[in-house]
């Protein structure tokens, strides 16, 4: 048993620190905004204070801390892009994700398991060897594998599908990981207000005040703050944000559904997830399993579930891993993922001098956690994009360069 | 499930249709700004938004007012009303 | 010791029928209509399971489908709920999650470490040294999860149906059944669903005792059973509300999907544990769970019980005990007895102690309840100084109720705490959703048949858009039935908030402490209601424990989404009967028959080669070394079509009839190219990109006449382009009719210097060149079927593309196979096809394309008319992409002899240890006897003079030499091969 565990059993009574502050009135002014307590509005906040001094922040949350998409995604950590430049920050992310717990001294449950992206057509083995080109060249490992390596690794599946659609081979990405999300949050949320942040939960900003070109303060249901920098970091909620700037965005709002089974004990240590069949499952340390498709097709700002999804998402389960018939769906949710026409994200300085945009995190957002609080803390900063963000700038659109996720990334997750 | 009631073809299930995206009229004369700000921005807030949906039992496009939000279609447009000329 | 009673009233037993099973390897009997856990409580054995966390021993809680620590185990499923699941003969079935056997569960030794293990412990520790995290979290996931899978198991799948309704009663108990009947009057088609193998609900374990609820049950029954307007559905959960009152029933056989116009929820409300030390022991259960005991399976729950309440219930319950045979030790009533009824004065006369003001503070017992401590209670702590003990095996909690409101809130509705009745209460519903009976707050009888009648009557109301009469009015009981406290602190703790998860008072006082005082941040850290059950047993307490622990009221403490499922649901029943369509061309058969190995090509199968039987394992095809059996194949086919004649059924291409006075137009707006100025009886490529510029499809459009077209479209792509050209008619206002005639045409293309000789004497057509030239298109018949041919070039050769009925497509086929003997002729597939076409330059759209490639990019600004026309989707795009090109697609050659390891598609470009491109095509090019390809290049490298690396599996840079496309036959002489050598 760990020391730790000792040294709690042994005190009467408990005297753990909060990890969170106690809800109190805003202050008049601070030197950065962060709307949004997700992972990503947290770990900015964190970088912002451990990296670059800057204190004087506070995080606007209209709900509670990680209860927008970082409460409702499936887990999962990779970095097996398509694009060098999505290669290079999910890796960034990765790396930073690997040393979470110690750095914050917060155990994150960050696993590693294996990650299989299977391939059931040629063309989809074609676009994973290209992947497996890219991310080898930047030193990532990931490789296509052959049906035998998979037997090997996950014997309990059915590589025939139930006898259409076979598997052909998969790409494997051995860095895969799964995180207890919530956790990933949380540890962000405690260390950036033991140094200082101000974290304002049940705090909706209801407009961005701008003087000429310039951002000037948020007006939220409890008040007027002034501040010189704001930045935007609410995924699903993007649009609603942006608008009230009259900043147009490519983004559209498309629910992503997922679900979890009764737990059981553990028998499966990789991450499945097939592009063609539009399912991903892995299962938690709670045992459950961890399931979800690709998303819902229309535009919908709402995080209602619908049963369809979940009959699509089991009838094709089944024909990998026929045994899990015998089990059953305990509970089905929903996230409203940002999604932009290229499967990027849009980052950093927007035409409105001191408003930053975080943004368009479709079902990516997660595995991006670390990464985009640090390098948009830096931006924040220094005022200029970091460089790995600089491909993910809002104006590539009007510029059509537009980054080339869109062929990877449909189911991946 | 949703139901979308249509004029036509009565009650039918999101399930039989396509989305099609946000109802858009390209500008025909534009500075690449513009042009590039029609190809890829999107109403992206909640709100009232005009939708093509595509009833593949039928072979038939609709367009839909919907309240994003709810989830409520609020009206079926005629189509007339998107139309537009584009150039010989 | 067997605790089976004489037959009940209402039991659910068949007697007659006496079932053997196995439990932890002993020998049990039980009845048919048993549950599991009834089975064994008849039995005597009252422990059933062990919790999830610390391992202690439970029994029976609610036996409601909430019973998450009874769970069992068989050799075919895991996780079996033993409260409802029905005994069948010959179980065999063993205890969940526990280590060794139930009744020597070495894990037990969690419980006695329950003091070192904090809420949220596990994010507090086992990080450091990181190196042990992964062995610290094998122990973590093995002592997590309840059942075993066996990855062995075969399949299940049961069929789905689809049900329809006017309105949906979820509940048949006294209101639900009384809404179903007053809304079934008014002429509405009623669908009446429980989830319990027999309907009666409350109306029957609640009040079988009452005599004035004989009739009334009686006549519901008989009249929602016999009313022609209602379909009365036992044994059906309704796993959740979905959009537009959508209600999937889980049965037996299966899910019905049932779509109603409305829907009533009479779920009636959930009863909830008191929460003091050691209130999971077996034998400490809701009083509802014992009268379910004794009403439906005739079980005697205990030999001596005390009843701990602050309601009427708890009395009545204890009446129904007495008349059990129980002795009933005490009444301890944590409030006052003078609301309590005439129950209330009944217990008393029959001599039974009333404890008022006065609360369980601990129960006590090993593997079951043997003792329990009684205190005086002030509403909010126990007094322990003056706490007493009472020898009991059963403890009877009847302190309140939490209301089965998942399907309203899943609905969108609201509710709000009433503090008259200490409960959750609909406020705010949505349009079609109505809710009554306990649910709602009507507890008395005439309360919940008045209730009913009411949302019955509003349901048809609402059904018929007629006004709603003002009188119809709620009938809410004016007295509490919950306590606003059920919860007693004990120092030494295991007073359960949560069973499912183990979690004591202390560990959601801490997590709140700890700054998680947010009802939603709270079930995060601490888990509470996450468990199999959901929290319908722990998230009320958890809310009063956190609006006492933050000071804030129940409304503004709030409570967590419930989120379907209502009840876990077995994926079985999700996943329906397989259906996995696929499409076959006319010619399907004949390819299997003659060797083809098939490939998937969406939903249509296509051949990939032919391996014909008299050929396997014919070597040195072509001189090309050392080929696999399938690589010659594929050679063979090339050379057949380069040298002689190959036939490949293209059946797959998307094919669209284009009608009327603006097809022109349509084309025109819709391809990069003119398609009006198409002559008659000839044809042109056809590309079509999406209004950025990204090459989307492409084909052939043919000028059928002056109003008239056919177009095709690559397999893929064909329903989405029939799509986009059917919306462009309606967005641009165009006179055009489209059919889509994928499906009833098949195609086929014959291909090689032959094609003519073959074709000429089968067809009326005029193949001279003159009549019919290079992308010529005609109608005629061939071998007496209608035709469309259209002289295409895609493989590099002379050749037709045949389109005819499906229906005859066989016929030709066989007849051009049979004919075309004499010149050699061979079927070909995809495979073949991709090699002919690569000789030739030609791209396939999505492999050597990707999301993003415009058509200066695949190198085809030929295609793209900027100038002369003045509109196409995605031309301003295009206009602005032209000087932007990133990258292009070029040509490119291995050595000749190459010997060396292979480069493959997606292999990459290296330019100065940098990416520069990749690979999208390369294949053997027995015309030219040496690997050719085509790759995606970056432009800087384009530009250049450089060769071409690509770095292949081993790492290793092999040059490849950048060239001009087409490889083959640059001149297109092929296309008249035959006319040329006849000259």
């Amino acid at each position: 048993m760990p020391w730790r565990l000792l040294k709690y059993g042994l005190k009467s009574s408990h005297n753990e620190p909060r990890f969170f502050p106690e809800a109190k009135p805003l202050k008049p002014h601070y030197d950065v905004v962060i709307i949004g307590g997700g992972g990503h509005g947290m770990a900015c906040a964190y970088y912002l204070a451990k990296e670059h001094g800057i204190t004087n922040v506070a995080v606007l949350e209209q709900g509670y801390i990680g209860g927008g998409n970082t409460g409702r995604n499936t887990t999962i950590v990779r970095s097996n892009y398509l694009t060098p430049e999505g290669v290079k920050f999910y890796d960034t992310s990765l790396k930073l994700f690997e040393d979470l717990s110690d750095d914050f001294d917060l155990n994150i449950f960050y696993s590693t398991r294996g990650h299989f992206t299977l391939a059931h057509t040629d063309s989809a083995l074609r676009t994973m060897r290209w992947r497996a080109e890219v991310n080898k060249h930047h030193g990532i490992e990931s490789e296509v594998v052959d049906r035998d390596f998979i037997a090997k690794e996950v014997p309990y599946m059915d590589l025939d599908c139930a006898g259409t659609h076979p598997v052909m081979g998969a790409l494997y990405h051995a860095p895969g990981a799964v995180a207890r999300h919530d956790a990933v949050a949380w540890g962000y949320a405690r260390g950036a207000y033991n140094r200082g942040v101000e974290i304002h939960q049940k705090t909706r900003v209801t407009a961005i005040r701008t003087q000429g070109d310039k951002v000037t303060g948020v007006e939220t249901d409890r008040g007027f703050v002034s501040c010189n920098k704001v930045v935007s970091m609410v995924a699903g909620s993007t649009p609603r944000i942006t608008s009230m700037l009259g900043l147009e965005t490519p983004i559209e709002i498309f629910p992503l559904q997922a679900c979890v089974s009764e737990p059981v004990k553990p028998f499966m240590d990789t991450i499945v997830v097939s592009g063609s069949l539009h399912v991903y499952v892995s299962q938690s340390s709670r045992g459950e399993m961890v399931m979800g498709a690709s998303m819902d097709p229309s535009v919908l700002h709402s995080t209602r579930s619908s049963f369809n999804f979940v009959e699509g998402l089991t009838d094709q389960m089944i024909d990998l891993f026929p045994f899990m018939s015998r089990m059953k769906v305990m509970r089905q949710w929903a996230g409203m993922s940002d999604i932009t026409p290229d499967f990027a994200p849009i980052m950093g300085k927007t035409p409105i001098d001191g408003f930053y945009l975080d943004a368009g995190w479709g079902t990516w957002g997660f595995k991006a956690t670390p990464v985009s609080g640090k390098t948009l803390a830096w931006t924040l900063a220094n005022d200029r994009n970091h460089e790995l963000i600089e491909p993910f700038r809002l104006s590539r659109f009007t510029d059509f360069e537009l980054v080339g996720e869109k062929g990877a990334a449909s189911v991946g997750h | 499930m949703k139901v979308f009631d249509c004029p036509v073809i009565g009650p039918r299930p999101i399930s039989e249709f396509d989305y099609g995206g946000e109802v858009r009229r390209p500008p025909m004369e534009a500075d690449a700004p513009s042009w590039a700000a029609y190809v890829f921005n999107r109403q992206g807030a909640p709100g009232l938004l005009r939708e093509w949906w595509y009833h593949r039992p039928t072979g038939r496009w609709y367009v839909m007012e919907r309240d994003t939000l709810k989830d409520e279609v609020v009206r079926f447009i005629d189509l007339e009303e998107v139309r537009y000329d584009i150039p010989a | 010791m067997t605790s089976r009673l004489d037959p009940q009233p209402l039991e659910w037993l068949d007697r007659s029928e006496t079932l053997s099973f196995e439990f932890e390897g002993k020998a049990f009997t039980g009845f048919a209509g048993d549950s599991i856990s009834s089975a064994l409580l008849a039995s005597g054995q009252t422990l059933l399971g062990r919790s999830f966390k610390y391992h202690r021993p439970r029994g029976v809680v609610t036996l409601a489908n909430h019973d998450v620590n009874a769970l069992f185990q068989s050799s075919e499923e895991p996780n079996i709920r033993g409260d409802i699941t029905p005994l069948t003969a010959g179980m065999s079935l063993t205890a969940c999650n526990v280590n060794g056997s139930l009744e020597k569960d070495r894990d037990q030794i969690i419980g006695t470490l329950s003091r070192f293990l904090p809420v949220g412990f596990y994010y507090k520790t086992f990080h450091n040294p990181k190196k042990l995290f992964p062995m610290w979290e094998r122990v973590i996931r093995e002592k997590a999860g309840l059942g075993t899978i066996d990855t062995r198991w075969s399949v299940r799948r049961q069929a789905k149906t689809y049900g329809f309704c006017d309105l949906l009663v979820i509940g048949a108990g006294a209101s639900g059944m009384q809404a179903a009947l007053s809304a079934a009057e008014q002429g509405l088609d009623v669908v009446l669903v429980d989830e319990n193998p027999q309907i009666g609900g409350s109306l029957d374990y609640q009040l079988v005792n009452e005599a004035n609820a004989a009739p009334i049950r009686e006549r519901l029954k008989a009249a929602v059973q016999n009313h022609a307007n209602i379909r009365v559905l036992p044994a059906h959960l309704a796993c959740g509300w979905y959009t537009d009152h959508y209600v999937p029933l889980l049965g037996p056989n299966g899910i019905i999907k049932m779509r109603a116009r409305a829907v009533i929820s009479a779920t009636g409300v959930m009863e909830q544990p008191a929460v003091f030390r050691n209130n999971d022991l077996p034998g400490v259960m809701m009083a509802s769970a014992a009268q379910r005991l004794i009403v439906r399976y005739a079980v005697k729950p205990g030999q001596r019980g005390v009843v701990l309440t602050a309601n009427s219930e708890g009395y009545r319950a204890a009446l129904d005990m007495v008349k059990a045979g129980v002795d009933v030790a005490a009444v301890i009533d944590m409030g006052s007895a003078n609301s309590r009824g005439v129950w209330a004065d009944e217990i008393r006369q029959q001599g039974i102690r009333v404890l008022e003001q006065h609360a369980v503070y601990e129960a006590k017992g090993k593997k079951r309840l043997t003792q329990i401590v009684a205190a005086p209670f002030d509403g909010h702590t126990c007094e322990p100084s003056k706490a007493f003990e009472i020898d009991a095996d059963l403890l009877l909690m009847s302190v309140g109720w939490a209301p089965a409101a998942q399907l309203l809130y899943q609905a969108g509705g609201r509710l709000a705490y009433d503090s008259t009745l200490e409960q959750l209460l609909p406020q705010e519903l949505p349009e079609g959703i109505f809710a009554c009976g306990r649910l709602n707050g009507a507890f008395t009888l005439e309360q919940r048949l008045a209730d009913g009648e009411r949302a019955g009557a509003e349901a048809a109301v609402f059904l018929k858009d007629e006004a709603l009469p003002a009188e119809l009015a709620a009938c809410r009981d004016r007295e509490a039935h919950s306590h606003p406290w059920p919860i007693v602190d004990h120092p030494g703790g295991k007073n359960f908030i949560d069973f499912d998860e183990d979690l004591q008072l202390k560990d959601l006082v801490n997590a709140a402490k700890e700054g998680f005082d947010n009802i939603e941040l709270m079930k995060r850290f601490s888990t509470v209601g996450m468990g199999p059950s959901q929290g319908k047993h722990a998230n009320m307490n958890g809310i009063r424990v956190l609006a006492a622990v933050t000071g804030r009221s129940i409304d503004q403490t709030g409570s967590t989404t419930a989120r379907p499922m209502f009840h876990p649901v077995p994926v079985q029943a999700l996943a329906g009967r397989r259906f996995r369509p696929e499409r076959l061309t006319a010619m399907h058969q004949w390819h299997l028959d003659n060797g083809a190995r098939m490939m998937e090509a969406g939903a249509w199968l296509r051949p990939e080669y032919y391996l014909p039987t008299s050929e396997t394992g014919v070597s040195d095809a072509a001189g090309a070394g050392n080929l696999s059996i399938r690589e010659q194949a594929i050679l063979r086919e090339v050379q057949a079509v380069r040298t002689g004649l190959g036939l490949i059924d293209v059946s797959t291409l998307g094919k669209i009839e284009v009608m009327g006075p603006d097809a022109g137009k349509l084309l025109d707006g819709s391809y990069t190219m003119r398609m009006s100025n198409i002559k008659q009886d000839m044809t042109r490529y056809a590309l079509m990109v999406d209004e950025s510029g990204v090459i989307v499809d492409d084909g052939i459009a043919a000028r059928v006449a002056e109003d008239r077209f056919y177009v095709s479209a690559t397999t893929s792509h064909a329903d989405a382009t029939f799509r986009t050209l059917s919306r462009h008619i309606v967005e641009w206002g165009l006179d055009v009719r489209l059919v889509n005639r994928t499906g009833s045409l098949a195609a086929m293309n014959l291909a090689g210097p032959h094609a003519r000789k073959l074709l000429a004497p089968l067809t009326d057509i005029d193949l001279s060149e003159e009549n019919f030239p290079y992308l010529g298109f005609k109608e005629g018949n061939l071998c007496d079927v209608p035709v469309r041919l259209i002289r295409v070039g895609f493989v590099g050769e002379l050749g037709y593309e045949i389109h005819l009925p499906v229906a005859s497509a066989q016929r030709v086929w066989n007849t051009l196979m049979e004919q075309g003997a004499e010149y050699g002729i061979r079927p070909f597939g995809v495979e073949a096809q991709r090699v002919l076409r690569l000789e030739k330059g030609h791209i396939i759209v999505g492999q050597d394309t990707d999301g993003l490639t415009n058509p200066f990019e695949a190198n085809m600004p030929w295609a793209v008319p900027l100038k002369s026309k003045p509109w196409f989707t995605g031309k301003p795009s295009l206009a602005l992409l032209k000087a932007r090109c990133q990258r292009t697609l070029r040509g490119f050659m291995l050595p000749k002899g190459y010997s060396g390891e292979l480069p493959k598609e997606c292999h990459l470009l290296i330019d100065s240890g940098d990416i520069a491109g990749r690979i999208t095509s390369i294949a053997y090019s027995p015309s030219l006897g040496r690997y050719i390809g085509l790759a995606m290049v970056d432009q800087p490298l384009a530009d250049s003079d450089r060769l071409y690396q690509v770095r292949v599996d081993s790492g290793a840079l092999i040059p490849l030499e950048p060239c001009a496309t087409p490889f083959y036959d640059a001149e297109g002489k092929r296309q008249t091969v035959d006319l040329t050598e006849v000259a």
